[in-house]
């Protein structure tokens, strides 16, 4: 148990990287480009920590505040956001992120700049990173077997078709940024208080790309893609550690093999293949349901 | 004061026109967002500074060699990043994925060659020369950046317009299906714009790493975050566009600076992009056609 224990950072970035990596992955499954989950978790982390710090309210407090204040923010963004398509959307939430920063970065007053927020008290630890992905991850594989779930799923695949069948994409479109926004909340909030201390810049591009890598590289319609998709990315640079130069190299190369050769990730192009095999065994009653749920 | 500002404005202005133009020829031709262009840029900056630097070459020579060093970039990022994809007929989404990682992959090697390292031109790259008139304060090197993008500008709309080539790249954009019953051959105009593309963004680089007497691993991230703002204002794939949007993002950036803050031009800048989306998503020149109620795939 004391080798697990000196990993106990790893697993807790891991499954906060989770929760993020969730907040990514419900826009990408709804269809919808959004690269704003950064700026909503930058949101939640600020709300969360300067409600600790500044006021001493309680860390349980701190993160429903976040929540509420993700989602809210979300569900602002989604107004002019939901209106847009591809790489609209893509660009506009790109721009959303750079302003959220740039706020962070100027407003000293309220965030302290550059210097960020710190001597945040530690209050997440192991027990409440996996009790946020359990009980994040089975909210959304509820949501997925609901009506709202197979919404996204025909919106992403031909939104024509989703019109015709009487799916309301601009609905689907703003449910989906307010669950960005309320998770990637939650993300940052928990991120704040598991790392002491928050500065604007890790809420930047970076984070963007990071994210986007895990789900791309997990796959986006399962809600283990995304679960999947963070123990790769996180678990990578300690078993890179010898090339800690090319982390970056890697992690870029990762994305387009990914892109290009596995573009439904690793969980859905194995949950599919798994899939066809039960059918084509000829078993295909059973086990195809199995597997699919 | 304001005069001078202005000037200076219109130069930033005219080079962000420039490295958007290439970013804005790629998606009206290939309908391919290509977020590893700054990267591009950046490369051609080095490329520039080290034909001053090592070889000792002159201002022309250097700008040469940054715009052929982004251009055959521009083309290898073509083949492993984006080929792929499109053999594939993968969604939009797929090239911005493909090219976020060909970004990330490109600024990591610039990063270890320099070791993270600021860099300058030498001193005499180019004669700084000052002139006064009208009371305002002129360098040499911002009439030759203007003249310079005005060359480039109008060499590319020539290119476009009146030579058989431009007509097949021309037609690939209209319709890549009509232009393969027309013979005409995709590959090539693929090269072309691709190469296009890029040496815009070289020039540009070795431009901005004059203007600003610095060239570093980072300095393509803020021109591409602009270069969003610029072609959606400026409507995407719309060349005046670009131009138009590059000049204005350079002037309100300045302003913004010199009045307001330093910190406050992003939030103004992507500020206008928020606004541009919620009141004409398809920019001031865009067309329906190429707008942001077109239905993407996926």
């Amino acid at each position: 148990m004391s080798f697990l224990a000196g990993y106990e950072p790893l697993f807790e970035l891991a499954l906060l990287n989770m929760v993020l990596a969730f907040s990514q992955y419900i826009p990408l499954r709804a269809g919808v480009f959004s690269l704003g989950s950064a700026a909503f978790a930058a949101v939640g982390a600020y709300a969360a920590a300067i409600l600790a710090t500044r006021y001493g309210v309680p860390p349980v407090v701190c993160v429903v505040v976040a929540v509420v204040a993700g989602g809210i923010f979300g569900a602002l963004a989604a107004v002019p956001l939901a209106r847009l398509r591809g790489v609209f959307q893509a660009l506009a939430t790109l721009a959303l992120v750079q302003i959220v920063l740039s706020t962070a970065l100027n407003w000293t007053a309220l965030t302290d700049g550059a210097l960020g927020i710190n001597s945040i008290p530690k209050a997440v630890h192991l027990t409440e990173a996996v009790l946020a992905v359990v009980i994040v991850g089975y909210f959304l594989h509820v949501i997925g077997l609901s009506a709202i779930g197979r919404g996204f799923d025909i919106i992403r695949e031909d939104e024509t078709v989703a019109v015709s069948l009487g799916y309301s994409v601009r609905k689907h479109h703003m449910i989906a940024f307010v669950l960005s926004g309320a998770i990637a909340g939650l993300g940052g909030a928990m991120h704040a208080f598991s790392s002491y201390s928050i500065t604007p810049n890790e809420f930047g591009f970076h984070m963007v790309v990071m994210l986007l890598a895990m789900v791309v590289l997990g796959g986006r319609v399962s809600v283990f893609g995304p679960i999947v998709g963070a123990i790769i990315l996180t678990g990578l640079p300690e078993l890179l550690r010898g090339f800690q130069d090319y982390r970056s190299v890697v992690q870029g190369a990762l994305l387009m093999a990914s892109i290009t050769f596995l573009p439904n990730g690793v969980v859905d192009t194995t949950l599919g293949w798994l899939r066809r095999r039960a059918l084509t065994r000829g078993q295909a009653g059973t086990d195809a349901t199995e597997v699919t749920t | 004061m304001l005069a001078q500002q202005l000037l200076n404005g219109v130069v930033v202005g005219s080079v962000y026109g420039l490295f958007a133009l290439g970013f804005t020829l790629l998606f009206g031709v290939n309908h391919i967002m290509n977020m590893a262009h700054g990267a591009v840029f950046m490369w051609g900056a080095f490329a520039g500074l080290f034909a001053a630097t090592m070889l000792d070459l002159p201002f022309i020579a250097a700008l040469a060699i940054g715009a052929l060093a982004g251009g055959l970039l521009s083309v290898l990022l073509d083949w492993v990043a984006f080929r792929p994809l499109r053999k594939r007929k993968a969604p939009e989404f797929s090239a911005i994925v493909s090219s976020i990682g060909a970004n990330l992959i490109l600024l990591s090697l610039a990063q270890q060659m320099t070791a993270t390292r600021v860099m300058r031109f030498p001193f005499d790259t180019f004669p700084i020369r000052i002139y006064e008139v009208f009371g305002l304060r002129v360098q040499l090197l911002q009439l030759v950046i203007i003249g310079i993008v005005i060359l480039m500008v109008v060499g590319l709309v020539w290119y476009l317009q009146r030579t058989s080539a431009g007509r097949q790249i021309r037609t690939v954009a209209y319709s890549e299906g009509t232009s393969r019953l027309l013979g005409i051959n995709p590959f090539s105009v693929n090269f072309q714009v691709f190469f296009l593309s890029g040496a815009l963004a070289g020039v540009a680089g070795v431009l901005i790493g004059l203007v600003f007497n610095s060239v570093h691993f980072m300095m393509g991230e803020p021109l591409l975050l602009r270069a969003f703002v610029v072609i959606i204002l400026g409507g995407l794939g719309s060349i005046p566009g670009a131009l138009v949007a590059g000049l204005l993002i350079g002037i309100v950036q300045v302003l913004t600076v010199s009045y307001l803050s330093a910190g406050m031009a992003d939030v103004v800048v992507f500020s206008l992009l928020f606004l541009v989306l919620l009141a004409r998503p398809t920019g001031l020149f865009g067309s329906v056609h190429g707008g942001a109620a077109r239905v993407a795939r996926q």
